[in-house]
């Protein structure tokens, strides 16, 4: 059997492995509320729960990406490893005021933390759109590039036996199939399958990666000899660029709405500060593996420019799996786990999407199990648009497309992280600051100004829209009159969401 | 500091974990060779350019200080009495 057959069968293996988790998933479904189908019941265990965030933090993006932009700019893109840990350090400002509110008052979607915070008045209901919109055009970016990624390695996985727009269209029904049957809970179990995968593939691959380079001494001396350029001291900009995208990566990542959505889902604060606490290891395994791999593309491939550069990883495992038999099952692994990966993240972001627009851009708020079906509806629509997309439009680098979403969702932050520690923000403060921050950032794309001496157009947007929400809440009158609770639940409220009265914020 | 259902945090964790969330703040900023001559060739020190190694010795450092900060972080259930603060 050639490895593009072999390639056929455990791709085809492995998609019906996820048809039946789907199937567990459905039958482990107690009800057709928002709750359980959006997050699983609340009732996400440690292991679970990280093998979930483990799943979800990395996507295609950072499998595909991450490798052909250690091999466009060398030795300094040793940054991804910084900017994904940097994630799981922000989180410290988000999830000890979040998680009692969210447990209180039952949240479902992101905008619930924004309603129940700034009021259900003119101005707070016009920031809860804003944000929903911004987190709902972020997030169709995201399940874009999921979806191209999808075709690429579909068609790297089965040697071109299944086409990029066949591979497109395959994986994304098996995506939209087991998200729309499960929900959350299928999401979930397929993640830790696929974490699992992903995991086991790029331990392989950096043994292997070691091994054939002759450590990585031997790695950095071939670097050396052929783009010295890659290994050299950074310049100032390139210094400024490494601290703007920790920024931006961190502050942004923790308003995936997916990511919030997971600290409503745990099944306990304890849960989640384990998850996060060996989340936190992960860069280490994950980032860094795909940075070498990177890196020891450059003195093998020297005519990578552009977009080909996100096909680093697949050349190197084609390499791989041509020395013999036993390798081509192994590069398979890695191949399939890349797979993994990307749909994990996809299913992640289409379940977000779906309560994402039903609630907060909809304004759909209630508990009834219509809720859960429009949900559903509108995911069957973006995914099938989206799909539709990444088939017509090819040429765009994944990187590229991680920092525009990045760039337009740090704008939700002050909504999220100064919100939840200064009771002053105010609504309409922060909608404004909102708006010119991401058309700062909306600008910077389109007139190609990605940076200012190495600082991303989405920081300083966020840094213009900061000030305009500080600076605005601090001049406005008498504080709010239904000022938020930012640090505990007040008991009647917690009483009527525990005895499953409907919530009134 | 009092939880929802007010009982009292740890204020030794909290302060302990405000100085490892400093300290992974310090190694954050060190990571980033600011402090180096840029374009200048750099000597291998375990295999890595030293501005590498460095870089990736503060994040095997921030790795380890998070990750002890997340165990001592109070992350409170309503329905959990003792919390995390225990």
């Amino acid at each position: 059997m050639s490895f593009d057959e072999l390639g056929v069968v455990g791709l085809g293996i492995y998609l019906l492995a996820l048809l039946a988790v789907a199937e567990v998933a459905r039958r482990a479904r107690r009800d057709a509320s928002p709750a359980d189908h959006f997050l699983a019941g609340r009732d996400l265990g440690v292991f679970v729960l990280f093998l979930t965030l483990y799943a979800t933090a990395y996507s295609g993006n950072s499998l595909l990406g991450y490798p052909g932009e250690a091999y466009r700019r060398g030795f300094s893109w040793i940054m991804a490893t910084g900017f994904m840990m940097s994630i799981i350090v922000v989180f410290h400002l988000l999830v000890p005021r979040l998680r009692p509110l969210a447990v209180a008052f039952e949240f479902v979607s992101p905008g619930d933390w924004v309603r129940h915070r700034f009021g259900a008045d003119r101005g707070g209901r016009a920031l809860l759109l804003g944000v929903g919109l911004l987190m709902t055009v972020a997030l169709a970016n995201f399940l874009f590039a999921q979806l191209k990624a999808m075709g690429v390695m579909a068609a790297q996985v089965t040697g071109g036996i299944v086409s990029y727009e066949v591979g497109v269209a395959l994986l994304a029904g098996t995506v939209l199939f087991y998200e729309t049957l499960g929900g959350m809970r299928a999401v979930a179990w397929t993640d830790a399958a696929q974490a699992l995968l992903m995991m086991v593939g790029l331990s392989i691959l950096l043994v292997w990666l070691l091994g054939v380079s002759g450590g990585l001494g031997e790695m950095t001396l071939a670097i050396l000899e052929s783009r010295p350029d890659a290994a050299a001291v950074p310049d100032a900009v390139e210094c400024a660029n490494w601290a703007s995208t920790i920024l931006l990566m961190g502050l942004a990542s923790v308003v995936y709405p997916q990511a919030i959505q997971r600290i409503y889902a745990a099944r306990s604060g304890r849960s989640l500060r384990q998850s996060f606490a060996l989340m936190t290891f992960m860069p280490l395994g994950t980032t860094l593996v795909v940075t070498l791999i990177g890196l020891a593309a450059i003195p093998r491939f020297h005519d990578l420019g552009g977009v080909e550069a996100d096909r680093v990883m697949p050349l190197l495992l084609g390499e791989w799996a041509a020395s013999g038999p036993l390798a081509s099952v192994a590069a398979l692994l890695v191949l399939l786990g890349a797979v993994a990966a990307i749909m994990s993240t996809a299913d992640s972001v289409l379940l977000s999407l779906g309560s994402q627009v039903v609630r907060d851009v909809m304004g759909r708020s209630h508990r009834a199990d219509s809720t859960t079906r429009l949900g559903k509806r509108i995911a069957v629509g973006v995914m099938i648009a989206m799909a539709a997309l990444a088939m017509a439009a090819r040429n765009i680098s994944l990187w590229g497309l991680i920092e525009l979403k990045m760039e337009l969702l740090v704008q939700c932050v002050p909504a999220f992280l100064i919100a939840a520690h200064w009771s002053r923000l105010r609504a309409r403060p922060t909608l404004l600051g909102l708006v010119v921050g991401s058309l700062i950032a909306i600008a910077g794309v389109f007139l190609d100004v990605k940076r200012i001496g190495g600082v991303h157009t989405g920081v300083i947007g966020l840094a213009v829209n900061t000030a305009i929400a500080t600076l605005g809440s601090l001049l406005s009158s008498a504080p709010h009159s239904s000022a938020p609770q930012t640090s505990a639940a007040p008991p009647t409220r917690w009483r009527a969401a525990q005895s499953g009265q409907p919530s009134t914020s | 500091m009092r939880g929802p259902r007010g009982h009292t945090l740890n204020p030794v964790r909290r302060c302990v974990r405000r100085v490892l969330l400093g300290l992974v703040a310090g190694l954050y900023l060190l990571s980033i060779p600011w402090y180096r001559e840029s374009g200048a060739s750099a000597p291998l020190v375990f295999g890595l350019p030293d501005w590498v190694a460095v870089a990736l010795g503060c994040y095997v450092a921030v790795a380890i200080l998070n990750s002890i900060a997340w165990l001592l972080t109070d992350v409170q259930d309503p329905e959990d009495p003792g919390g995390d603060a225990a």
